[in-house]
């Protein structure tokens, strides 16, 4: 039994979760407490790598993207030299908001309260009544907007809040070898298909994270409609096969679904499979071309899928990639921002077929995603029960799952692909930031 | 557009179709719904996105909520026929109310672009929250064999940060 925050105190309770996650428990009340969010802001979203935007969505100089890191407003903005810049949204004057648009294409931004204005890299470079107002007093140079560290992987262009941080490339690790699956499909990369689908859903982030860490167990029954149909080419009796792959220190984890039936690289056009042979690693190859379902939680709250869908029933049907970020925004509640990614050079009717199958099946209006967020909406209202303060969930799948010796690929590699090792993985992680060991 | 009116006839026909189209959603028979799309239809839910005054566009050319044909929607109301369509269990329970439309002809003598304001509330369970979304439609209506039929559905929600879950209901 977990103790309760305030009769254990705060430090203790912590350290007694992340032990119990070891024995392969972990709390209810971690999925909706005021206490554990305001910690998590404090300790974690200002501390870890945080995805910020796909390169893509900002190509030209100047295009910006609004996105956030905790609670953190961010201007995401390529200057004038194709260089990419994260500054805190507020102007350095009196803390107006400076940009209200969330995406967009500025050269400078100029603060609509007294008027400062700035390059889209930060750097101030107007101030009204300069010389009668402040007299020589205003050094410009001490007052930019307040910078956030940036790095990019394959694309993807992270901020992190922590100037001591270690590197991105630290924090990745070997995690980039499965990261490629989604980022390198084809020989220029992938891009977004447009804008984010966005929506305010009453969840806590940690469960969207958790189930795209590789939770293959909900799939034949949360999403039964999809194999009692035939449009989802998995079936209940193999579902369980494939691989959950953890990086222990890191908190990142992927599960790898296999269907025994399912062609290598299926749902795929041929020039694209092409592609992907000459881009990826011989072991990215033998890896990959195994997999049904790729699902991915990048620690702590971006996450990427990979699976087909039929709009036939019985066919293997086309494969799709989403990319989704969970934006806390209360202990129960979040801001959901879902990506399409698509290879650049693939041909355009497999571009748009994709995304056909990424809007039937994920965002707002998907069908597996409508039944995800109803499931989690009703876990986060269950997890505020006064009778489950003290109770902890079993996650004790695959134990004493021994690491597979033979796969290609890096990371903690345990069969089956139904296990709960990733997920231990990623509320270990997460306690080491709460408890302050990272 | 605009020179040539509409007959009164004509106007009052098709109001009398969209009416009867949101019946069918709001009863939930999605058969009978179906049966009033053309085969070609589309139906377009684009993404809007928060942009200066200025901008090009505010509603993306490329993102889409809703994507589909009738091929796609025929999918997903055979899954709100199935045992396992969790996120419509229980049922919503929507009432649309559709304002202000408009009628223009197109170039095509028995096809009419009509604009339509829908307000659609949405109540679930015993959640006194309903969800509510307030739409634009641009409709092409066609008439099929003397019968009205909808060839495309393109509605925009107001919210570009939308307030609901999920929007597992026709707009």
């Amino acid at each position: 039994m977990s103790p309760r925050v305030l009769e254990a105190g705060t430090e203790e309770y912590l350290r007694k979760v992340r032990e119990g996650i070891r024995q392969g428990r972990f709390p209810v009340r971690a999925f909706n407490d005021q206490e554990i969010y305001d910690l998590e802001q404090e300790r974690l979203f200002s501390r870890a790598w945080c995805f910020l935007a796909h390169e893509s969505e900002i190509p030209a100089p100047g295009d910006y993207v609004l996105r956030y890191i905790g609670n953190n407003s961010i201007i995401v903005a390529r200057d004038e030299h194709g260089v990419v810049h994260a500054n805190l949204n507020m102007c350095r004057h009196r803390g107006n908001q400076m940009c209200k648009a969330e995406m967009g294409n500025a050269s400078h931004f100029r603060c609509s309260y007294h008027g400062w204005v700035y390059k889209n890299s930060g750097e101030l470079v107007g101030v009204p009544y300069m010389k009668e107002g402040y007299e020589g007093r205003l050094d410009r140079k001490d007052w930019s907007l307040v910078r956030v560290r940036t790095d990019t992987y394959g694309g993807l262009i992270f901020g992190c809040l922590d100037p001591q941080a270690p590197s991105l490339a630290d924090y990745l690790g070997d995690f980039t070898f499965y990261l490629d699956f989604y980022l390198k499909q084809s020989e220029d990369g992938v891009e977004v298909y447009g804008p984010p689908d966005h929506w305010i859903a009453d969840t806590n982030w940690k469960i969207c994270a958790e189930n795209f860490a590789g939770d293959g167990y909900h799939t034949p029954v949360a999403h039964q409609w999809g194999f009692h149909l035939g449009y989802f080419p998995s079936s209940g009796a193999t579902h369980s096969q494939g691989w959950a792959v953890s990086f222990p220190g890191k908190g990142h984890a992927i599960g790898l679904g296999h269907s025994p039936n399912f062609p290598p690289f299926g749902g795929f056009p041929d020039e694209l499979i092409e592609q992907m042979k000459r881009v990826f690693t011989p072991a990215q190859v033998e890896v990959f071309s195994k997999v049904r379902t790729a699902v991915a939680t990048l620690f702590p709250n971006l996450s990427f899928l990979m699976q087909p869908l039929s709009f036939v029933p019985g066919e293997p049907g086309v494969r799709f990639v989403t990319m989704r970020l969970y934006h806390p925004a209360g202990p129960g509640q979040m801001k959901m921002y879902s990506w399409c990614l698509v290879p650049k050079s693939a041909p355009e009717d497999y571009k748009a077929a994709a995304y056909k199958a990424y809007t039937l099946a994920f965002g707002q209006a998907g069908t597996f995603e409508q039944d995800d967020f109803e499931n989690w909406i009703k876990v986060t209202q269950m997890a505020k029960s006064t009778m489950v303060r003290d109770l902890d969930f079993p996650y004790i799948m695959g134990m004493n799952s021994q690491r597979d010796p033979d796969f290609p690929g890096p990371g903690h590699v345990v069969r089956p692909y139904v296990n709960d090792t990733n997920f231990r993985n990623l509320w270990s992680r997460w306690a080491d930031y709460l408890v302050g060991e990272v | 557009m605009g020179t040539r009116r509409v007959d009164r006839e004509t106007v009052a026909e098709i109001q009398d179709f969209l009416y009867r189209e949101a019946l069918a959603l709001d009863e939930r028979r999605f058969r009978d719904w179906l049966d009033l799309l053309t085969d070609d239809m589309t139906y377009e839910v684009p993404v809007r996105v928060t942009r200066e005054g200025l901008a090009e566009w505010e509603l993306s050319p490329t993102a889409r909520i809703f994507d589909d044909t009738k091929e796609t929607l025929e999918i997903r109301i055979r899954r709100l026929e199935s045992d396992f369509a969790w996120s419509e269990q229980p049922p919503s329970r929507t009432r649309h109310y559709v304002t202000n439309v408009v009628v223009d002809p197109t170039d095509k003598d028995d096809e009419y672009l009509v604009s339509s304001n829908v307000f659609i509330y949405r109540s679930r369970g015993d959640d006194p929250e309903p969800s509510l979304y307030s739409v634009a439609r641009k409709d092409t209506v066609r008439r099929v064999n003397g019968e009205w039929k909808l060839a495309r559905r393109w509605a925009a929600i107001d919210q570009s940060m939308i307030n609901a879950h999920n929007l597992s209901v026709f707009l």
